[in-house]
């Protein structure tokens, strides 16, 4: 399935939690707070070259992507994480501004998503 | 799929969910909830460690911990866990994405029980944490087991090192009882008469303790104490307050309690006493606090029995002593004392001491009179035998035997046998001369011997006398009648086993009844005897047996 969000993955979220959809949409909201720091936090230590400062950011935005279903998200965060900890990323500018653009979408998608309901 | 509702099956726990992201932290929270747990948050390690020595928090059952973490994070959270010999046993679930195997390994090398995926599946969370649940719930056990043995140890070990003293013992079993029940404040109340009074109390403050002891409590359905003495078991109440027969008291009013228990403290199938315990909130005492209490409180019916024993025991002996030596009487009420009183060889100093001219003496006077001077003579000698440790074997009449070195041993036994004839002497002396001015002449002989005796029980079941048996003691005897009046006469043996602590003189060898061979003798101190004058007008007197 193409998009930001694997619906699948998504739905799971839901049943997860007992299909408790205001629990779903807590659970968003917190995710895209939390997101929003994250990525900051991504873009303060990419200006800065701070490599090892990137390392915790990827690492938190790649678990809770996976949860949402944000799948291709998670990917880049988990390939962002995995160089920093290497102590090596190429372009870290331009991959965190990679991840501010998925992280922008995955947002999109999941507001889409409540007010299809 | 759906989580499975907590069930019979899962024992709820309270969920420590370490992790700085507040996502993860929502959803396992939730997931928590959905099976039944009580999750509790920490955004990081250090706020972990906070929680969870915090005494006043309820306690954690099992840890959720992430690894990458601000602050603290997850190894360092397990490194200091381990350190920590109060939370080391409560077992850690480390939270990992599916691609840190390694961080696994090295977590579970640090102490972690298990580990779970990020992306979490509700069904393998319920049984990780069941199976950890349990492994806490079996360590909680055992060291509740431990505590409860040790608190048992030291209940007994105080009431063997402290028989004598019940309210050690007491004090004792209600501090146990509070600490091992979980309760806010425990009394032990004692019947006395027709209530019960404080006897030991714990956990109160000297305000509440002291409402209680102006306050005893009879038997009644309007208090626990009351009950329990009404229907001899144990009463537990739930809530004081939602019991409409309970009247909530000054005490209860102040202190604020809740949930009661109360259990009784038996004598010989009777209510001696009742153990207490209260909590300041309403949580019932469960079955197995209740067991606990009754096994406290059969420690404290111990403990009154042993001391109910020493004071029988302590009484008798009192009694005893009124009619034995008091180193006989305390022989009879000690332990050693059987082997003692079965028979034993040992070296001794007998003295016998009798009255001379006491058959005239009792012929002529009152029986009045005669009774008076008994009771000032054996007053008087009475009190320079104790006051000397001898044993006294017995009073007949005017004569007595006073051995010494038995049961006590006396390393200066010949010794003391001589100052207490000498005494005697001189006490008497004082005595005689106020019935010299009424016309009766009386004086004392004595005889003193050293020598081997066999010492012991002599008699019958229903009438024994602790004496001896021995040619000392014959000796001392015939010493004793051959001695004029306010004469003392020693055997050879005394004089030497003395060693000039009085001085005594030769006085020639005697021919003693029932002895083979003249024995020499020796005569104390004639100088200090003052009897020159009296030791004639006793002569003057026709000679009397010693009755």
């Amino acid at each position: 399935m193409a998009g930001p969000i694997d619906a699948a993955t998504f739905a799971n979220l839901v049943e997860m939690t007992g299909g408790d959809l205001a629990f779903a949409d807590e659970l968003v909201d917190t995710y895209l707070e939390e997101g929003d720091r994250l990525v900051e936090d991504l873009d303060v230590a990419a200006s800065a070259g701070d490599v090892e400062a990137m390392v915790r950011p990827a690492h938190s935005m790649k678990s809770s992507s996976l949860n949402v279903g944000a799948v291709e998200l998670g990917a880049l965060c988990r390939a962002l994480e995995e160089d920093a900890r290497g102590g090596a990323v190429d372009d870290p500018v331009g991959r965190a501004n990679a991840i501010k653009v998925g992280f922008a979408e995955a947002r999109a998608a999941l507001l889409e998503e409540r007010l299809r309901r | 799929m759906t989580p499975p509702a907590g069930d019979g099956t899962t024992q709820p726990g309270r969920i420590l969910v370490v992790d700085d992201t507040a996502f993860n932290r929502l959803l396992l929270a939730k997931l928590l909830r959905g099976i039944g747990h009580e999750p509790v948050e920490a955004e990081d390690g250090s706020v972990a460690l906070e929680r969870l020595r915090d005494a006043g928090a309820p306690p954690i059952d099992v840890i959720l911990l992430d690894i990458v973490m601000p602050v603290m994070d997850g190894y360092e959270t397990l490194a200091a866990l381990a350190a920590d010999p109060a939370l080391r046993h409560i077992p850690v679930i480390v939270i990992t994405g599916v691609d840190e195997l390694d961080s696994v390994v090295r977590c579970l090398a640090m102490g972690a029980a298990d580990y779970l995926p990020k992306t979490v599946d509700p069904a393998i969370l319920q049984a990780r944490i069941a199976s950890s649940l349990a492994r806490k719930r079996l360590h909680d056990a055992e060291r509740e087991a431990i505590d409860r043995q040790a608190a048992n140890n030291e209940v007994l070990a105080i009431m063997s090192r402290s028989v004598f003293d019940l309210q050690v013992v007491l004090d004792a079993v209600v501090r146990a009882a509070l600490r091992l029940c979980r309760a806010d404040y425990g009394v032990a109340y004692a019947l006395d008469g027709e209530t019960f009074r404080v006897a030991a109390s714990a956990g109160g403050t000297p305000q509440l303790d002291q409402w209680e002891r102006d306050h005893p409590i009879g038997p009644g359905r309007d208090s626990v104490v009351g009950r329990v003495a009404l229907l001899g078991e144990a009463i537990r109440l739930d809530d004081v307050l939602a019991d409409h027969e309970y009247r909530a008291t000054e005490g209860q009013q102040a202190s604020g309690y809740r949930s009661l228990i109360g259990v009784p403290i038996e004598q010989d199938g009777a209510i001696s006493g009742v153990l207490a315990l209260t909590r300041n909130e309403v949580r019932p005492f469960t079955d197995g606090e209740a067991a606990l209490a009754t096994g406290f409180a059969e420690q404290a019916a111990i403990g009154i029995a042993n001391a109910r024993l020493l004071a029988t025991i302590e009484r008798q002996r009192g009694q005893l002593a009124r009619f034995l030596s008091p180193q006989v009487a305390e022989l009879v009420s000690s332990p050693e004392g059987e082997a003692l009183l079965a028979g034993h060889r040992r070296e001794i100093t007998a003295m016998f001491c009798d009255l001379r001219n006491f058959t005239v003496f009792s012929e002529s006077a009152e029986p009045e009179e005669v009774l008076g001077f008994l009771r000032r003579y054996h007053a008087t000698v009475g009190g320079l035998v104790v006051e000397l440790e001898g044993t006294l074997e017995h009073f007949a009449g005017d004569g007595l035997m006073v051995f010494f070195n038995d049961p006590e041993f006396q390393d200066d036994h010949a010794a003391r046998a001589v100052r207490l004839a000498v005494a005697i002497r001189e006490r008497f002396a004082e005595i005689s001369e106020e019935w010299r001015r009424r016309g009766h002449v009386l004086q004392v002989g004595m005889g003193i011997a050293t020598g081997y005796a066999t010492m012991g029980r002599i008699g019958f079941e229903g009438r024994y006398d602790y004496g001896g048996i021995g040619n000392a003691i014959i000796l001392a005897a015939r010493l004793s009648s051959e001695a004029k009046a306010g004469e003392i006469l020693i055997a050879q043996r005394t004089f030497g086993a003395m060693d000039g602590a009085v001085p005594a003189e030769e006085a020639g060898e005697r021919q003693l009844k029932g002895f083979s061979r003249p024995m020499p003798v020796y005569r104390i101190d004639p100088s200090g005897s003052g009897a020159g004058e009296t030791a004639e007008s006793a002569e003057a007197l026709p000679a009397a047996e010693a009755s």
